[in-house]
């Protein structure tokens, strides 16, 4: 028999103390819960209900083995549930580089309603529905190499171990003085970096040391001689910014833009060695339409760049 | 300070890591008790001017067996030169030296113009052959410095030198070239390089002291002798460098211990041509892995 089946006849019976009730919970029919109750009194050899006159009532045995058949159930319900965040068979397991999370949702926005283009799934309206792990990006190169990530946008320049990577993506960025400033964009004179002596808040270094060492080379190279601060995660980098008049780094129309233009932030969506990709997944045509959302490869400086839709920031 | 294996290997990985290189090391004392330090020191890799040390061996060996005169003069007319950085590459006019002027310059400066005329005097054949002798099989000497130069001017579409060496340092790009690749360029490992030292420090003629001595001379020192900033420490080294890889090979003297080669290979993930912090991480790595090996001689 069907344990599991008929613990959940038991269970819901239990629960209701009521035949007709609990075949209504159960979605089914009295006469079969009836009988199954039945095959699972004979199973276990132990009366679980006594039924009479005033209605259902549960024996001794069965309050004894009521909570151990709870357990199994709930310890059922948790396997097939982990199973499926395992499986996760329509989703993507997209890595994204913690230097673009004031941009994840305007990508995650244009992955979803953007079509899937790529020669083996045909240009489809259903858009890419990604799982996303945001994390540095050596991080991001660790869950690729090992096949946790089906996909990964990560700064470039770094290692990337062997990864196959597609070309390198250049989104223009601006040093923006705290929230108080997005908007304000009224200077004629085009600003440099130089005109920038206040700190520079970014992601840490070990995110991503061979690029964090380049943008810092970008800011001496552009005149820039304040400090730069490492800070943890987007919502610090705001708040060193508002805070200390500190000047965040960010995607320039993946957030409010304002201020002189920064060194750009380079990126390069990469994929798991050929042996550690799933076989459900398309990788090429997710990275591809991860490139789509970021922008062009390597265009002129003056591509736009795609800008989310704004709110009361403009 | 002693470590054992893993703590050396982690430190080595720590340190590329935190440079943003793929390092490949092999470190091994060359005299007294034997020992080793390594990092993925079996993996081919394309080791551009570093083609000059086993060239510059295989040579020794051949003028000590007599098949070769170390004073044979050596034509180098300016018009069949690639020009180069440094040495006769970046001179004008038509030039004669004698071989061992020819290996003192290769070594000393990395010339070029004098690794082309060295490998023609050699031959590639005799070369790989004396390779094989000594049982260095991933060790090969595909081409010298034009051959080299030309792939790179094709692999670039570059029209100059300068062009082909803006278009591999663009940092927009992940640009290739052939040359990166060990089954194209000339390749050894790591493990392998550091045999070239021990036969080298261990050639018994006065020409495989001219080699050990024209390396005693090489110009500069920022890179595995950042990692020996001691002006009693003797540094022997040959260095290989062609847009993100970066090399040397080196014998590193202390007084009154057991001699020392070291070889680091790397591969940078940023493209510039100039990262002195990629040099300096070399310098680490070379100090890291000699460590260990360190040993009075008794003498």
């Amino acid at each position: 028999m069907d344990l599991l089946k008929h613990l959940g006849f038991f269970r819901a019976v239990a629960d209701v103390r009521h035949f007709g009730n609990a075949a209504a919970d159960l979605g089914m029919t009295q006469p079969p819960l009836s009988q199954g109750i039945r095959r699972l009194e004979r199973h276990l050899g132990v009366r679980l209900f006594d039924r009479d006159a005033r209605g259902v009532r549960i024996t001794a045995a069965g309050r004894r083995l009521l909570p151990a058949a709870r357990d199994l159930l709930d310890a059922a319900d948790d396997l097939v549930s982990t199973a499926r965040d395992l499986a996760l068979p329509e989703q993507v397991r997209l890595g994204i580089a913690a230097d673009l999370e004031d941009g994840v949702p305007y990508l995650l926005r244009s992955l979803a309603s953007g079509p899937t283009p790529g020669p083996t799934s045909g240009p489809s309206s259903a858009g890419t529905l990604v799982a996303p792990t945001v994390a540095g990006s050596v991080e991001v190169v660790d869950l690729l190499r090992d096949g946790l990530l089906d996909v990964g946008v990560v700064r470039h320049p770094g290692v990337l171990d062997g990864l196959a990577a597609g070309p390198v993506l250049v989104v223009p960025t601006r040093l923006v003085r705290g929230p108080d400033m997005t908007g304000r964009d009224a200077d004629a004179r085009q600003p440099t970096p130089a005109d920038v002596p206040l700190p520079v808040a970014v992601p840490p270094r070990h995110h991503q040391p061979p690029a964090h060492d380049q943008l810092i080379d970008a800011l001496r190279r552009a005149g820039h001689s304040g400090d730069v601060v490492e800070a943890r995660d987007a919502a610090q980098r705001w708040a060193l910014g508002a805070a200390a008049g500190l000047v965040p780094v960010l995607p320039d129309g993946l957030i409010a833009p304002g201020g002189p233009a920064g060194p750009p932030l380079r990126l390069r969506v990469a994929l798991p060695l050929a042996a550690q990709r799933r076989p459900e997944v398309d990788h090429e045509a997710v990275a591809q339409a991860v490139r789509a959302a970021l922008g062009p490869p390597s265009g002129p400086p003056s591509d736009p760049v795609p800008r989310p839709p704004q709110g009361a920031a403009g | 300070m002693s470590l054992d294996g893993p703590a050396v290997t982690a430190a080595l990985r720590s340190v590329a890591r935190d440079a943003g290189v793929t390092a490949r090391v092999h470190a091994t004392r060359l005299a007294g008790p034997s020992g080793t330090v390594a990092l993925d020191d079996a993996e081919p890799v394309a080791i551009a001017s570093l083609y000059k040390l086993p060239l510059a061996l295989v040579w020794a060996d051949l003028v000590t067996a007599g098949h070769l005169a170390a004073d044979e003069p050596v034509r180098l007319p300016a018009a069949s030169r690639m020009p180069g950085p440094t040495g006769v590459a970046m001179l004008l006019d038509d030039v004669v030296l004698t071989a061992r002027d020819v290996v003192r310059l290769m070594l000393a400066v990395s010339d070029n113009a004098c690794g082309d005329a060295l490998l023609a005097l050699v031959g590639r054949d005799r070369v790989h052959e004396r390779l094989g002798v000594l049982g260095l099989p991933a060790t090969s000497v595909r081409q010298g410095s034009a051959d080299e130069t030309r792939a790179i001017l094709r692999d670039t579409g570059a029209a100059t030198w300068a062009a082909a060496q803006r278009a591999l340092a663009d940092p927009d790009r992940a640009a290739e070239t052939s040359q990166y690749d060990p089954a194209l360029a000339s390749a050894a490992t790591a493990a392998e390089l550091g045999q070239v030292l021990r036969v080298l420090w261990n050639g018994q003629g006065a020409a495989h002291d001219l080699v050990r001595d024209a390396l005693a001379h090489q110009a500069w020192r920022h890179r595995a002798g950042s990692g020996f900033p001691h002006d009693d420490v003797a540094l022997l080294g040959k260095t290989g460098t062609l847009g993100r890889l970066r090399h040397e090979a080196a014998v590193v003297g202390f007084p009154h211990e057991h001699p020392v080669g070291v070889v680091v290979l790397t591969r940078a993930a940023r493209p510039e041509r100039y990262l002195p912090g990629v040099d300096a991480a070399i310098g680490e790595l070379a100090r890291i892995a000699v460590g260990p090996l360190r040993l009075p001689d008794d003498a």
